[in-house]
């Protein structure tokens, strides 16, 4: 895990940050949290960093953790016995992860005076850990303090949001992303791609030498250029010999599936005249032939395709028969 | 750090505070035990966040040389590894010496071990003894006083507060309540005079004590308590038992006592516990363990039960009646948890209506009260 320092973080999320120093320094912390925003823009560095401040024996100007007290250097190691992070085990988060935490928080601290729960990805909660976990944000004992996060925020139930202080991270522009990214020495053709899979520029820096994400980027656009010229058949082939062997998690197919929407979307921008705004700007002149082909209401068929697949991929569809249903949608509807 | 210590008192450590290692933890370091060396001995600290156990080694003991401290320290050595290799060394003595990077050498004859330790900061950091609030008490009556409560207390997560026994301490008296709303036990206790000016709620999981009742040393004349913010802590003369507390506020007890009585039954409490244990047999077998009490006549008193499917009990036991006429039902397990607590040959049931709370107590001992609640069959 990556752990970033409150400067750092203050870089990137100068409103966020502004906030929970405030409420440091003047020792006003909300009994719950909802850390919202996109993935990549570091809600959980910030819920890390933010424990740390709260636990840290030697807090510099009354809002900043020291990193260097036995109290941070736990945070950091997973020790300190007052910290509980809950994470989705496997698809959601069960009900035993809540139990777990209703038990642990029926208890007086170990050795401080706080008790900090940090549950990431919230909105994977299953409905059943959802309620059980709202019992104890409505009536909170002792000094306990909440800090959930989730990337979707409307997935969250609305009785948990409503008591939540809600903290929204934004994303940095997508433009600036690119422009830091070519500053860092990516080509301008990779840029984009990269700042569109990631709100995180050290992440997306980090993709140029992802093997696996370029040669899905190869598969991506052969897809396209097969659905193109050649037959259907040719084109199941193609996902059963190339395709299924290359995006073999979750992650990955959805990953395959935000790739093949990106297409999408480019050529939409290309009908639209927002050229400077593409994904693949070595495309270009494959766009413009196929924007040609497609009217716009086609265009938002597909992309709803690719979006409806997306959300199947959420409810556990089989990813082969996944791509094939999304294969037949784009290629033949 | 390094020293030398005698294998036994070693091994009969690390077999007490191994008690209290987390099996299964999402704090790392809890699979560990914590070696501490300092000027008066070595102490081992085994903990899952809830209790911890804590074990001191003298470095003397009735003259005898048990521990030779070379270099003061401390590491935490996973707690499995260390008790099978302690257990299994070949001569009386052990030699334990950390080295750079918290490896540590465990040596003992020819035979030599070393082990990754890990990181003593990470250890969760124990509460100071030196809490405000500590008194003493025997040991055998804080056996006692556990017993008397513990088993009352809630088994379900749904009312966390009710899964721990209630501790008042006020006017040099500790109040001892246990309740899953079903039935209570209460047990009082006289402290010492040097008590007299304490003043403490707290709620201790139920757990816990029934750790603490296995860890208590028969030998252990006197158990001295201490409760922090966060903590309670026993100790005895080479052992400290840390429990974590509950949080919040234990539901006011007092008023469900009830404090006249319209019926009373004095039984023989073997007899009636026999005859409530054979009663239950077929009620076991329906839905809730279910059985009647009723005042037939002069100084008869019927237990009785009855499961369709299976058929019907029924027993008669003398007693001295006062009062009204009663029939009663209620749960033959709780019946039976009371009357073993209470451990008296004569129990008295004081009946305020069928379907009112009742109270068991005995002539023999003022300090215990046990109360149930019916069960509405009628």
């Amino acid at each position: 895990m990556m752990t970033k320092t409150w400067d750092l973080l203050e870089k990137q999320q100068p409103v966020v940050m502004r906030m929970l120093k405030n409420m440091l320094q003047r020792d006003r912390i909300a009994h719950a949290y909802l850390f919202e925003g996109m993935k990549g823009t570091g809600k959980r560095e910030t819920a890390i960093v933010f424990s740390k401040a709260i636990f840290c024996e030697n807090l510099q100007d009354g809002y900043k953790p020291c990193e260097a007290c036995v109290s941070c250097k736990r945070i950091d190691n997973r020790n300190n016995p007052d910290l509980h992070i809950i994470e989705p085990d496997g698809a959601s988060i069960k009900i035993d992860q809540i139990r777990y935490l209703q038990q642990e928080f029926s208890k007086k601290a170990v050795e401080s005076e706080h008790k900090v729960y940090i549950v990431v990805d919230a909105d994977k909660m299953t409905v059943n850990a959802a309620n059980s976990l709202l019992k104890f944000l409505e009536e909170p004992d002792g000094d306990t303090i909440a800090i959930l996060i989730t990337e979707q925020i409307q997935k969250i139930l609305p009785t948990i949001l409503s008591r939540c202080q809600l903290i929204s991270f934004q994303p940095l522009p997508k433009d600036e992303i690119i422009q830091q990214l070519i500053e860092m020495g990516i080509s301008p053709d990779d840029a984009p791609l990269f700042a569109h899979l990631t709100n995180n520029i050290d992440e997306a820096y980090a993709l140029k030498d992802d093997e696996w994400l370029l040669q899905a980027r190869k598969l991506v656009l052969k897809l396209n250029e097969i659905m193109d010229y050649r037959q259907f058949m040719d084109t199941l082939l193609y996902i059963q010999t190339d395709w299924l062997p290359h995006f073999k998690t979750r992650e990955e197919v959805d990953k395959g599936l935000d790739m093949l929407l990106y297409m999408y979307r480019d050529i939409l921008a290309v009908q639209l005249n927002h050229e400077d705004r593409i994904v693949y700007p070595h495309q270009l002149e494959t766009w413009k032939r196929k924007a040609l082909h497609l009217t716009p209401v086609q265009l938002a068929q597909k992309i709803s395709a690719i979006l409806e697949a997306k959300k199947r991929l959420n409810a556990n569809v089989n990813s082969a028969l996944l791509m094939e249903q999304l294969a037949v949608k784009l290629q033949e509807g | 750090m390094r020293f030398f210590i005698q294998k036994e008192r070693l091994i009969k450590s690390v077999q007490d505070v191994i008690k209290a290692v987390a099996v299964r933890t999402t704090i790392p370091i809890l699979i560990g035990i914590k070696i501490d060396a300092d000027e008066n001995g070595v102490s081992l600290t085994g903990s899952d966040s809830d209790i911890s156990i804590r074990s001191f080694i003298p470095k003397e003991e009735n003259d005898e040389e048990i521990v030779e401290i070379v270099e003061t320290g401390s590491i935490v050595l996973q707690a499995r590894f260390f008790s099978e290799v302690v257990k299994k060394l070949p001569e009386s003595i052990v030699e334990i010496r950390l080295e750079d990077q918290f490896k540590t050498v465990i040596s003992s004859g020819n035979a030599e071990f070393v082990i990754h330790g890990l990181d003593p900061e990470e250890y969760p950091r124990l509460p100071q003894v030196e809490g405000d609030t500590h008194f003493s008490i025997r040991s055998d009556l804080l056996k006692t006083l556990i017993k008397q409560t513990v088993f009352a207390v809630s088994t379900s997560e749904t009312r966390p507060i009710l899964t721990g026994v209630h501790w008042t301490i006020q006017n040099q008296e500790l109040l001892a309540v246990a309740t899953d709303s079903h039935r209570l036990a209460q047990k009082k206790v006289l402290l010492e005079p040097a008590s007299s000016g304490l003043e403490k709620d707290i709620v201790i999981p139920g757990k816990s004590l029934n750790e603490l009742i296995k860890v208590i040393d028969e030998s252990d004349e006197t158990i001295e308590i201490v409760i922090t913010d966060n903590q309670i802590l026993f100790k005895a003369e080479n052992l400290l038992f840390y429990s974590r507390l509950l949080e919040g506020k234990y539901p006011e007890t007092s008023r469900l006592i009830p404090t006249n009585w319209e019926t009373s039954v004095t039984l023989d409490a073997k007899d009636f516990l026999q005859a409530v244990d054979r009663a239950s047999l077929l009620a076991r077998e329906g839905k809730n363990n279910v059985i009647k009490f009723s005042i037939e006549e002069d100084g008869i008193v019927k237990i009785s039960s009855y499961t369709p499917e299976i058929g019907t009990v029924e027993e008669k036991v003398r007693g001295q009646i006062k009062g009204d006429e009663i029939k009663i039902s209620f749960s033959a397990k709780y019946m039976i948890d009371a009357l073993r607590a209470i451990d008296g040959t004569e129990v008295t049931i004081y009946f305020t209506g069928p379907l009112r709370p009742f109270i068991i107590k005995t002539d023999h001992d003022e300090s215990i009260l046990q109360l149930l609640l019916p069960v509405r069959t009628y």
